[in-house]
């Protein structure tokens, strides 16, 4: 059991922590807190992976811009609403069996899956090459995603603007 | 990769794309600083886009295979010929939004129709994709696009309702697929489907039980797009809250991506992959998807025979319809691309047409109820007729589209090795059962009475989808030859 391996262990705990506690919660905010937690840490699985620009920009985007944005969503609207849930046992233990069938079923699955030798030399010069694949090799994707993103701010627009306002 | 390497792809191919996306940037251009004498004539310049790309599409008839930047782009014979059907259905679609008379249902006209393009776009993507990346950017254009069509009824709270439940469903349905791309590509160490495919023939080895979970998953997410029982249940409350033009959308142009994706995907990749040394994994998995078309069509028609909206109806009934396309999907034969290209092509002018009518009516009696058919044969026959003609292309009656696509697909589940003689069966008994459903209109229209007198006109601009349907459903049912023929 090298370092490496403890650190997995200790950062994959808390992620899937972070997604418990959010389901568990009951303020908004804390459940806020939670995903913010499972954000962190899984920038530090990335880290492990010799993925540092993918976790650089996990932490800027998610636990940055997305956390930001969710919280002023919260303060705008009713900031005060707790989870009022009522507790069905019958679809909590449906849930659990299909939690616990799909667990087997993945971990009999990759128990004897076996990879061949892990790739090298994953740290070199990684953030250039992902830069040299997006902006040569996936240029059509990246373009199309811009377009997602226009779509999707005049969406926002569109759906959040007053009718009415329009006829000025 | 220099200036050189990229210059030699044959960027020329993206055609009919890069029309669809000039004319989307410059209506919204033209919407937000245009004038406003200018912005009725809008609709007729994204006719005109559409138009103008399904000519150059035309022009790439019997192009060779194409690939520009290591797969993201690929044109085939396969993205051509299920491209055509999007570009002509969303053309159907436009001229329905042109012919609107009723100005107050959604106010915001403009967005509505960059929006049908972006769809549009990210459809054809679909269609072209050789790269998972490519192929889930492009489903998630359209999805994203749908999502905000669907909320733009803003005065209704079932087109919010229905906005929310796409939303949320869709966001699951995309969660799933990618995951499941995970597995895929976690095993192949490739997003490239020419490449995955290369991998997967090999022996798997340890390999194939995440292959399978990686299949499965990413079938149940792909299965939301294409609403198959059972995750179907968003698809008559999205379809009911929406606008009926875009409705016809996401039941044609939305759905028929749906199955390109899934044919690119799963005969692609996993219909190369040999399986405990035999079977193609695919093989393996036909009764996976033999289950879900066998509930599909079940559970689509005979909830169908309860409804009496009409756009709820329809909705169940496309359902039903997607379990008659997963049948070729799962026997394998020669033909089996042809049949789920040739229904879908009758799909799309029978369900258009059939919203077509809907709307006409919708926006005459502010009613999307059954009873808007009532005695519609005294008010207005040519109407009658015209919906008398899709609904018998719905059921399958002969003489029309949907008797040779549904014909075809039936031939090919009992010619098909192993042939699927439990889906054919329950192919002509549902085929039965939706008789009861789609001639309980033609009652409605024939034999009962009017409710107040008066007669219904059918205006210049809303003949022309009209027609054009009409022209489709019955020439593809004399002479379904010419588009078989087309398609060899």
């Amino acid at each position: 059991m090298n370092g490496e391996f403890i650190a997995f262990l200790i950062l994959s705990f808390t992620a899937i922590l972070g997604g418990i506690l959010m389901l568990n919660l009951k303020k908004v905010v804390h459940m806020l807190l939670s995903v913010v937690l499972t954000f962190v840490s899984l920038a530090g699985i990335y880290v492990l992976l010799s993925a540092e620009f993918v976790a650089v920009v996990q932490i800027l985007i998610y636990s940055g811009a997305v956390t930001i944005i969710l919280a002023f969503g919260i303060m705008l609207t009713k900031h005060t609403a707790r989870d009022e849930r009522t507790s069905n046992r019958l679809r909590a233990a449906l849930v659990g069996v299909g939690v616990l069938v799909f667990f087997f079923t993945v971990y009999g699955a990759i128990d004897n899956l076996f990879f061949g030798p892990g790739a090298e030399g994953l740290h070199v010069e990684n953030t250039q090459q992902i830069g040299e694949r997006i902006f040569a090799h996936y240029v059509i994707p990246f373009e199309l995603v811009s377009i997602v993103l226009l779509v999707a701010l005049m969406g926002a627009i569109v759906l959040a603007r007053k009718e009415g306002e329009e006829n000025k | 990769m220099d200036i050189q390497t990229l210059l030699s792809f044959e960027w020329g191919m993206m055609a009919p794309e890069f029309t669809i996306l000039i004319v989307g940037i410059l209506l919204s251009l033209l919407d937000l600083f245009g004038k406003d004498t200018w912005k009725k004539s809008l609709p007729w310049l994204a006719v005109g886009g559409v138009g103008v790309a399904i000519i150059f599409l035309l022009f790439q008839y019997g192009h060779g295979d194409i690939s520009i930047l290591g797969n993201t782009y690929v044109f085939d014979s396969f993205a051509f010929y299920f491209k055509l059907i999007l570009l002509i259905a969303t053309l159907l679609i436009l001229l329905m939004v042109i012919s609107r008379t009723v100005q107050q249902e959604v106010r915001d006209r403009g967005e509505y129709l960059y929006l049908l393009l972006a769809a549009l776009l990210g459809g054809m993507m679909v269609a072209s994709g050789g790269d998972l990346i490519s192929l889930f950017v492009g489903l998630e254009l359209l999805s994203l696009s749908s999502y905000i069509m669907v909320g733009l009824r803003k005065r209704d709270v079932r087109s919010s309702e229905g906005a929310m439940k796409y939303l949320i469903n869709g966001s699951i349905a995309t969660a799933f697929t990618l995951f499941g791309m995970s597995y895929v590509f976690g095993l192949t160490g490739s997003t490239k489907l020419v490449d995955i495919a290369r991998e997967m023939s090999g022996s798997l080895g340890s390999g194939e039980p995440v292959a399978i979970i990686g299949f499965i998953i990413m079938f149940v997410g792909l299965a939301f797009k294409i609403s198959t029982v059972p995750f179907h249940m968003w698809t008559p409350d999205v379809y009911e809250g929406a606008v009926t033009p875009v409705s016809a959308f996401l039941s044609v142009v939305s759905k028929s991506a749906g199955f390109i994706i899934i044919v690119r995907i799963f005969w692609g990749i996993f219909g190369n992959a040999t399986f405990g040394g035999s079977d193609t994994l695919f093989a393996t998995m036909i009764d996976f998807i033999a289950v879900l078309a066998f509930l599909t069509m079940f559970i689509g028609n005979l909830v169908a025979l309860r409804q009496r909206n009409m756009k709820r109806l329809l909705a169940y009934s496309s359902i039903g319809h997607a379990g008659y396309i997963l049948i070729p999907l799962v026997s394998l034969t020669p033909v089996s691309l042809e049949n789920i290209w040739f229904y879908l092509l009758a799909y799309a002018f029978m369900t258009i047409g059939a919203f077509m009518v809907i709307y006409i009516l919708e926006q005459q009696k502010q009613s999307e109820d059954i009873s808007i058919f009532t005695g519609l044969y005294r008010e207005s026959p040519a109407l009658a007729i015209i919906m008398t003609i899709f609904l018998a292309s719905l059921a399958g009656i002969p003489g029309t589209a949907g008797f040779i696509g549904k014909f075809n697909i039936f031939v090919g589940a009992v010619a098909a090795d192993p042939a699927q003689y439990i889906l054919a069966g329950t192919m002509a008994v549902m085929t039965v059962v939706s008789y009861i459903y789609y001639f309980n209109i033609m009652v409605q229209m024939y034999i009962r009475k009017p409710q107040l007198e008066g007669t219904t006109k059918i205006a210049r601009l809303q003949s022309v989808p009209l027609i054009l349907c009409v022209a489709g459903t019955i020439g593809l049912g004399v002479f379904p030859f010419i588009a078989l023929n087309f398609f060899h």
